[in-house]
């Protein structure tokens, strides 16, 4: 009797994931559009996040003696401008037609004036049209002053910077920061996927069958998850190689992006099965998956550590699953700590945000069955 | 006959009109994603540059406090004194992105012209944080050394020339591509549900077999995305304008509501044409929404294209909304109607193909 129910539950799941995966590959355009949204998001981000990374200046150069020259290698060594020299009639051109941040102008009189020690002025016009830029330009001339006279005349100015890093190598923005648009592709994705594959059993009408028959709701639920996982992920093996093999990222831990992308899945489907079954519309879903992604991915400590953010920030983000996803994954592939918690609680933590999230779709199922 | 097919534009446009109103999701599509860009930038814009850093100064002389006051008004930080051991504890709790050291013997260095090292411990997870701290201490430094005034040993001052009287914040530089961004999404969403929904509901058949030209229905279907569209553009602006956030004067009103109306006329068209394509809400909505961010993105985004690399710059030249960008830039920030000219006629063009694409979709439909 007891193997009987268990078969008949297993049939269930296993109908219900086939039944998903089939209605998916009928619905090609949507189910197309669904694989490629994670992409999509991950792409999108990426373009985001190359829009913001040096500044466009132009230099001109009214002196090209050693002294200028060697300045010019200052502000080359700073990383904060993409430098083009020009003239200064080119230079006034490109920045009234909004294509640079800034000039900076090496004056005449920079060898004569430094070889005498005497005060020299170099003239910086800012296009100051966007703080984010305008503060760049703002920190890297004074920046590459100090590394000019750290080069030219290290004993006269005596104060220096002496840095020490707690990573032998920088990480890249770019490189750390797809690792965190991965997981809100896996959100968008997730949700999105499972949350219409529910709203669609109400819009046609079937979930009453579902709902009637003997089937108990947590086999409904976990054979509806099965079958948006398994859609989720090919998208998401998608993503990860193009991470992989065109971004360059190479996982510190294999086996905990496998893991911890597998669980990650695993609580947005549960969340959009969740969603779909309170909303029972696909359009409301989906306006919803997007709606909701976007301020997710922000609000979860994308760009580094969230203690790095605004108290609100912080406890805003501890109370989703998105933080506990990028921290894991940043784990997984850069092998960073972004918060004191360990690796361990992270894992429970989301594993928590997993049941908890099947449970609530179980329920709300349920509710909605003895509505009916 | 001319009064028969106003008389149906009419009372096309006047139907969907009541049915965006009544329909909560439609508001929701149109409004949400660009609303949710809009708290994110003005969250984010707050946030930008401004690293939490320990301050930890052991040289409590007048030379060591000033050094120690540039940093804390330097705006880079988010400056947290403390002593060495309260800023490891702040460093291994990740609480702060890096420790600054003021040596014990500062300003006894910095007058025997010694070299005086400023430790600075920096937890390098990415190059956003570890150069934004790079390039803050020398700007300390330079900032120390040009308070000393003639007796500075750094000779090399900056002579800043600002192009407008006043800064351009991140969040208000946003508010345009949000602008741009809430138009098409609006345009291609509303006019796309409003088209898809006639198959949807099967009223499709009515309207076609309805003794109307199909140029009446084409038309009332754009007039109600344009007309939703546009109203939303003049609200922002006006809001925008009276909070500050943007500053249009005089005739630039004009070119930014010029601009406003043939990215909604263009935004109404693709709408349209992708509703009578595809005759499925929820095809229109993914395609629609996605079609949008592209476009959004690949025009710059919240950055700038002219800054991107040469060939997101070159993709972004066949992209029209760059076009509108730029016009309402021009308007906004620059006072300006450089290239008005050449923006109207894309944008303009690009609608005109839009509504093309729609009438085929349309007319393709009557004679399956």
């Amino acid at each position: 009797m007891m193997v009987q129910k268990y078969t008949y539950t297993l049939n269930v799941i296993w109908s219900c994931m086939i039944r998903d995966i089939r209605s998916m590959l009928t619905d090609r355009a949507f189910t197309l559009v669904g694989i490629l949204t994670p992409l999509n998001a991950f792409i999108l981000m990426s373009l985001f996040v190359l829009a913001g990374t040096q500044a466009p200046t132009a230099v001109v150069m009214q002196d090209s003696g050693p002294y200028a020259q060697q300045f010019y290698q200052s502000l080359s060594a700073t990383n904060g401008f993409k430098l083009q020299i020009v003239s200064a009639s080119q230079a006034t051109s490109l920045i009234q037609a909004g294509r640079i941040v800034a000039v900076i102008t090496i004056p005449a009189d920079f060898d004569q004036s430094i070889q005498h020690n005497a005060p020299v002025k170099v003239g910086v016009e800012i296009n100051n049209l966007n703080t984010d830029f305008t503060n760049d330009i703002r920190r890297s001339v004074p920046n590459a002053i100090t590394k000019f006279y750290a080069n030219a005349f290290p004993d006269v100015v005596s104060i220096v910077p002496k840095e020490q890093d707690s990573y032998p190598q920088d990480t890249d923005y770019i490189k750390y920061l797809t690792v965190s648009i991965l997981v809100v592709g896996m959100l968008f994705g997730g949700v999105m996927h499972a949350g219409t594959s529910m709203a669609r059993e109400w819009e046609t009408s079937t979930i009453k069958e579902l709902l009637f028959s003997p089937a108990s709701r947590w086999a409904i639920v976990v054979g509806k998850m099965l079958g948006a996982f398994v859609i989720n992920i090919i998208s998401a093996a998608i993503v990860l190689a193009i991470l992989v093999f065109v971004i360059g990222v190479q996982p510190v831990h294999w086996g905990e992006v496998i893991a911890f992308s597998l669980l990650i899945i695993l609580i947005f489907i549960a969340w959009g099965t969740f969603l779909g079954t309170l909303m029972k519309q696909r359009k409301q879903v989906v306006v919803f998956a997007l709606g909701l992604s976007i301020p997710m991915f922000f609000l979860s400590g994308p760009f580094g550590p969230i203690t790095f953010s605004a108290p609100l920030i912080q406890v805003i983000a501890q109370i989703f699953p998105v933080y506990y996803a990028i921290v894991l994954q940043q784990h997984a592939f850069h092998g960073f700590d972004l918060n004191t918690y360990g690796i361990n609680l992270n894992v429970l933590i989301v594993s928590g945000y997993a049941l908890l999230l099947i449970a609530l779709a179980a329920f709300s199922l349920r509710r909605s069955a003895i509505a009916h | 006959m001319s009064g028969d097919f106003v008389r149906a534009v009419w009372i096309i446009l006047k139907h969907d009109l009541r049915i965006w109103i009544q329909q909560p999701i439609n508001m929701t599509a149109t409004l949400v994603p660009a609303l949710c860009f809009l708290l994110i930038t003005a969250v984010g814009s707050s946030a930008v540059g401004h690293s939490p850093v320990a301050l930890v100064t052991l040289d409590r002389s007048p030379m060591g406090e000033q050094m120690q006051q540039i940093f804390q008004d330097n705006g880079t930080f988010r400056i947290t004194n403390a002593t060495p051991e309260q800023a490891q504890a702040l460093f291994k709790n990740l609480q702060v992105v890096a420790i600054i050291t003021i040596p014990a013997d500062f300003s006894q260095q910095v007058a025997a012209h010694q070299k005086t090292p400023i430790d600075v411990t920096i937890n390098n997870l990415n190059t956003d944080f570890t150069n934004d701290i790079r390039a803050a201490v020398p700007d300390a430094i330079t900032q120390f050394y040009g308070d000393q005034g003639s007796n500075s040993a750094m000779k090399v001052q900056i002579q800043e020339h600002d192009l407008r009287q006043r800064d351009v914040e991140l969040f208000q530089y946003t508010l345009v591509p949000i602008v741009i961004l809430l138009l098409t999404m609006s345009g291609v969403v509303n006019s796309g549900l409003a088209t898809a929904r006639e198959w949807e509901s099967l009223t499709v058949k009515e309207l076609l077999f309805a003794p109307i030209a199909r140029g009446a229905i084409i038309v009332g279907k754009v007039l109600a995305g344009f007309v939703t569209t546009l109203v939303l553009g003049m609200v922002i602006l006006v809001v925008g304008n009276l909070a500050g956030w943007i500053h249009l004067e005089g005739i630039y009103w004009l070119t930014a509501m010029l601009t406003v109306g043939l990215i909604s006329l263009m935004g109404a068209g693709i709408g349209v044409a992708m509703g009578a394509i595809l005759q499925r809400l929820q095809p229109v909505i993914s395609l629609g929404l996605n079609i949008v961010l592209y476009l959004f993105f690949l025009s710059g985004g919240v950055g700038v294209l002219a800054f991107l690399a040469d060939w997101l710059q070159a993709i972004g030249s066949f992209v029209p909304l760059s076009y509108g960008r730029h016009a309402l830039e021009m308007a906004v920030f620059y006072n300006s109607t450089e290239l008005l000219g050449r923006d109207v006629a894309v944008l303009g063009g690009c609608a005109l193909v839009a509504l093309a694409l729609g009438f085929l979709a349309m007319r393709r439909e009557v004679f399956a």
